[in-house]
């Protein structure tokens, strides 16, 4: 433990009018590590180096005292980028439930960076409570905004019907759309499987995928003429989750489009074709499992021998009753 | 452990410019004691010939003085 005189030494320092001594200053208190510094620590958040700043940032996460916080979002506001994100990932680790009425607060802050920041920090909190707050942001002119409050509305308990963030699933940025496709498979209002089945034609192609992503968590039986349109989807990433949405609603007749898939370019793509003929359980697909056991990706033959058992030991079981 | 006869070709390599004649995070630092302060300049050198390449050093630096070389093989 470093004694009072060493580390009032390098508190004193901390004032110098030298940037340098100030920085020698705050790169040893770092390394002490001692609380005691955790006021002088807070002041040089404010020092007129960004260099100062940045390790002072450091130097209060290491320390990990919640007296820190509030100095730390006041950081989120800095026009240096490097400080900004110090003192997000900082507060990545400081934050607790019990700090979610200081975020609600500073969410109203006219800062685009600082109220992104915030927006992310909510997510780890969970707290359905920063619903309302959430809402405000969905009609945000900045694309960056409405992504960043649609993914955070995903990380909230409790929340299973939000008619605002439904919108968003036509809105104008792909970005957005892609998180809204994703975020929508979390919520259970009745306009979500429609809207889900609409997106699997969206233009940009992950917010397709994430739309079969969605419709893979919902497994609804509404969604089904639309999953096996996008088997004939472009990427290779659509159809392999459109194909993983069907697994979970098997039905007989998906049977001739599935065993198409179990011939595509992709081999993640033939592999979940395996699996979900595994799940339909048909007599029909053996011959086409059979071949696809000299198929050339490894992962392909192991899941067609898969199915192929679970085929025969649903007949075997058949046969016994 | 070797001293350094010659400053050029060493792993740890000090921007003089930069370091700053007070700080010694550098020399705290390095599990293996290599570097120093030359009491001519105050400016941190690589005394001895051994590195780690465990790179503290060059994350520590305040003034991002301090370039670790790595070994091609190592990288």
């Amino acid at each position: 433990m470093p004694t009072d005189v060493e580390l009032n030494k390098w508190i004193d320092q901390l004032q110098s009018s030298s940037q340098d001594d100030r920085l020698v200053a705050v790169k040893t208190l770092q390394h002490l590590g001692d609380d005691a510094a955790i006021d002088a620590l807070i002041i040089a958040l404010k020092d007129n180096s960004p260099a100062v700043q940045k390790i002072a940032i450091t130097a209060v996460w290491e320390l990990a005292n919640p007296v820190a916080v509030t100095p730390l979002l006041d950081c989120l506001a800095s026009p240096e980028a490097e400080i900004r994100s110090e003192a997000a990932a900082a507060l990545s680790e400081l934050i607790t439930t019990a700090h979610l009425l200081l975020l609600l607060e500073k969410l109203q802050q006219d800062d685009i960076n600082v109220q992104l920041a915030v927006l992310t920090l909510l997510r780890k909190i969970h707290d359905v409570q920063s619903l309302p707050a959430l809402l405000s942001f969905f009609e945000s002119p900045y694309a960056q905004l409405r992504e960043a409050a649609i993914v955070t509305l995903r990380y909230l308990n409790q929340v299973k019907h939000c008619p605002p963030a439904l919108v968003l699933i036509h809105d104008t940025d792909e970005t957005v759309r892609r998180s809204a496709a994703l975020t929508l498979g979390h919520l259970t209002d009745a306009e979500v499987i429609p809207l889900l089945t609409q997106a699997l034609t969206d233009p940009d192609w992950q917010v397709r995928r994430n739309a079969a992503k969605s419709l893979a968590v919902h497994s609804s039986p509404n969604a089904l003429p639309d999953l096996l349109s996008s088997l004939n989807d472009d990427h290779w990433q659509v159809r392999k989750f459109a194909l993983q949405a069907l697994q979970q609603i098997p039905n007989p007749q998906l049977l001739p489009d599935v065993i198409k898939t179990l011939a595509d370019e992709a081999p993640d793509v033939r592999k979940e074709a395996a699996i979900a003929l595994g799940n339909l359980g048909h007599p029909n697909a053996l011959n086409a499992l059979q071949q696809a056991l000299d198929d050339p990706d490894r992962d392909v033959c192991i899941y067609a021998q898969r199915a192929i058992q679970k085929i025969q030991a649903n007949f075997s079981l058949c046969d016994q009753l | 452990m070797a001293l350094i006869t010659q400053r050029i070709d060493v792993p740890v390599l000090v921007d003089e410019s930069k370091c700053l004649e007070k700080c010694t995070a550098c020399i705290e630092v390095c599990p293996l004691d290599v570097l120093a302060k030359d009491p001519q300049t105050g400016k941190a050198y690589m005394k001895y010939d051994e590195c780690w390449f465990c790179l503290p050093c060059e994350k520590e630096c305040p003034t991002n003085a301090i370039t670790v070389q790595i070994p091609f093989l190592l990288r």
